[in-house]
């Protein structure tokens, strides 16, 4: 019982001050995925390898449409390692919870 | 006398091998001194010679062609006579090349680092077979599965329920056969499951689930009881059962790793890892030095938090809950360190088909580090449980699986080794750099809660060693194999995941997957739980359950 106080004690508290104090995740976190529409060429390579599929690029109205739905994402990172122009990048975000589905998709486009 | 064999095998068996005759593994037979796989096969010829119709040898695996009838026979001689644990069964579909479905029997010879796989032949229009479960009771699941999934009929079972579907699934529709397609969606029929019945005065039954109160995955449990102690339990899973091995027959591969990863959740490297070892066994590629070592690195990264998990798992579940704060706290600094080192907590997204994803050299001293610490700590934490009678109490003695009961029922992992049943796949099937490193594998015998926490502790310090080894002589280079194209072929790939043995069988047709096995280890050990609750009393249960560590995701596939 003493022993159990003692190392009680020496313990202390191990726990963070999140989420009061943000905790940082480290570098080359496989966090949320970021796409650049300057870099983008919408050439889709990423959505062929993507394994849950929740890239997709729409052609409409004479717009390119590219999305990325987190919902689905697995974090996996085969969109960066694939894409040619370096447009897609694992970030080190991860406080993804959301209310609404839309807040979990990243849009970007460009006219034809 | 290794190169009278080399030249045997493939003057003799040239026909039956497949792909580039140099696959015959010259190193695997150079392992061999005095024993060799191919005596056990010609042991089986002189007994058998008439009932085998063809044979194949790829790497360290041989392939038998047996007549359907000798199925038990042959099965009885090889598992009783040569002592070769049977690790899987599986069934294909391969009615599109020769009008045969074929059912697999795999056997390991430990000592050789070999598979003898026996292969029947089944038609279409007599799914039938016989049932090898009463000579050999580890098929009981397997024949039962292959029975769902495809519609081969074990003659003679002793169990003929249905185990994977539900009684509210349409007779004759099979999933796994070629001709189902993926996107059925059959409708439900009314149906009725039997349990099996304890009667007797006093007897209760006590149903417990599928839906628990804790987090976790559903499952059926039916205890019989006379007063506290269990008289019988019945066990009932497969509630999310998921057409995992289905899915992988329609994806490409580099998307079937991430599939693999997701099997068992906290055994991912080890079911990635067999699987890439499978698809690169077909392509005869060899990974690059560095890559094995960083495999090791990892799939001792993952045994440790898992035994940590454990180790808390059952401190929570005696009750102690300062040793299980402790143990958690512990697990977090692994958790924390994995994910410094791969970006993932959990390991995931690190392995790939001809190597790994990422490079962990740089974190070398932080890993190293952070280990030595975490021994000293993990060192004062199993002391603080072992010299704890509230703890010792509950776990000695508790929850024994017997010698003789865990080979019948091939309990596989820490849960063996616990039960005297000195097994490792590590040692037994070396594979990445495991055949560099020196380590010992851990056995008890007492088969208890004790044992297979002793084990696991006994563990985790091989582990920290297998870990500082491996990151002082990991070799330098690159670290990733392109592998550009896979042929048409089929192998097995395994490792030792924290849960214990982990088998895949892939076969690869047209630059996809035909068919993928996948045997999880606790699909082996579920089977245990029934046997290592018996006499004890039903609050132990929770105890005994955590010790065995047993995966629902890995199981319901």
């Amino acid at each position: 019982m003493l022993e159990i106080l003692k190392r009680r004690f020496r313990t202390g508290i191990v726990t963070t001050g999140y989420p009061a104090v943000p905790d940082i995740a480290p570098p080359g976190f496989r966090g949320k995925p970021e796409l650049s529409g300057d870099r983008c060429t919408y050439c889709g390579d990423c959505v062929s390898a993507c394994p849950p599929g929740v890239i997709s690029l729409e052609k409409v109205n004479g717009e390119e449409k590219l999305t990325l739905s987190y919902c689905g994402c697995i974090f996996c990172g085969r969109c960066e390692e694939v894409c040619p122009y370096g447009a897609v990048k694992l970030t080190q975000e991860y406080e993804l919870a959301s209310k609404t589905k839309d807040d979990l998709q990243t849009i970007i486009r460009r006219k034809t | 006398m290794k190169s009278q064999y080399v030249d045997t095998i493939k003057k003799e068996f040239k026909e039956f091998v497949i792909g580039d005759p140099a696959l015959v593994n010259e190193t695997y037979l150079t392992l061999k001194k005095d024993t060799n796989v191919m005596a056990y096969v010609d042991a089986i010829r002189k007994e058998f010679g008439g009932l085998i119709t063809g044979e194949a040898v790829l790497r360290n695996e041989v392939y038998l062609t047996i007549k359907k009838e000798a199925n038990v026979k042959i099965c009885d001689y090889l598992y009783h006579q040569f002592n070769t644990p049977l690790v899987s069964i599986f069934a294909t579909d391969e009615r599109k090349t020769d009008g045969h479905f074929k059912v697999h029997y795999v056997f390991s010879c430990d000592r050789e680092d070999a598979f003898i796989i026996l292969k029947i032949n089944i038609e279409e229009k007599s799914p039938q077979y016989r049932s090898i479960t009463s000579t050999i009771p580890v098929a009981n699941w397997y024949e039962r599965e292959i029975q769902d999934m495809f519609g081969l009929v074990p003659q003679g079972h002793p169990d003929p329920r249905h185990l994977i579907h539900f009684e509210d699934w349409e007779t004759g529709l099979y999933p796994l056969r070629k001709d189902f397609d993926i996107r059925t969606k059959p409708k439900r029929v009314k149906g009725e499951y039997v349990y099996r019945r304890v009667d007797g005065e006093g007897v209760y039954e006590i149903p417990v689930g599928p839906v628990h109160a804790g987090v976790i995955e559903p499952g059926h449990f039916r205890f019989s009881v006379a007063g506290e102690p269990i008289l019988n339990l019945e066990i009932r899973h497969f509630y999310t059962h998921k057409g995992v091995e289905k899915l992988f027959e329609n994806i490409p591969f580099d998307k079937a790793v991430f599939l693999a990863e997701r099997i068992s959740g906290d055994n991912s490297v080890a079911h990635a890892v067999a699987f890439c070892q499978a698809i690169e066994k077909i392509a005869g590629v060899e990974i690059p030095p560095r890559a094995k070592y960083i495999r090791t690195i990892l799939l001792e990264h993952e045994r440790l938090y898992n035994h940590l998990g454990d180790i808390a798992g059952i401190a929570t579940d005696v009750a102690f809950a300062f040793g299980a704060a402790q143990a958690n706290m512990l697990k977090e600094d692994l958790l924390q360190l994995n994910e410094y080192v791969t970006g993932s907590r959990l390991l995931r997204g690190m392995n790939t088909i001809g190597g790994v994803r990422r490079d962990i050299g740089d974190n070398k001293d932080k890993i190293l580090l952070k280990l030595s610490t975490f021994q000293q700590e993990f060192r004062k934490l199993m002391e603080l449980l072992m010299e704890t009678p509230s703890v010792v109490d509950r776990i000695e003695t508790t929850g024994r699986i017997y010698n003789d009961i865990a080979k019948e029922l091939h309990v596989v992992g820490p849960a063996g080794r616990a039960s005297g049943i000195d097994r490792d796949t590590r040692r037994d099937h070396p594979y990445a750099a495991y055949r560099e490193l020196n380590f010992k594998v851990q056995a008890h015998k007492s088969g208890d809660v004790y044992a297979r926490t002793r084990v696991r502790a006994d563990e985790v310090h091989e582990s920290i060693a297998i870990i500082e080894q491996a990151l002082w002589s990991l070799p330098e280079g690159a670290i990733k194999n392109e592998v550009k194209e896979i042929p048409d072929g089929f192998a097995l790939g395994y490792t030792e995941a924290p849960r214990g043995e982990t088998i895949y069988w892939v076969r690869t047709e047209g630059g996809r997957i035909e068919r993928c096995k996948v045997r999880d280890p606790s699909f082996c050990n579920w089977l245990a739980i029934e046997y290592a609750v018996l006499d004890n009393i039903v609050p132990d249960f929770p105890i005994i359950n955590k010790s065995l560590s047993l995966s629902y995701s890995g199981n319901d596939m």
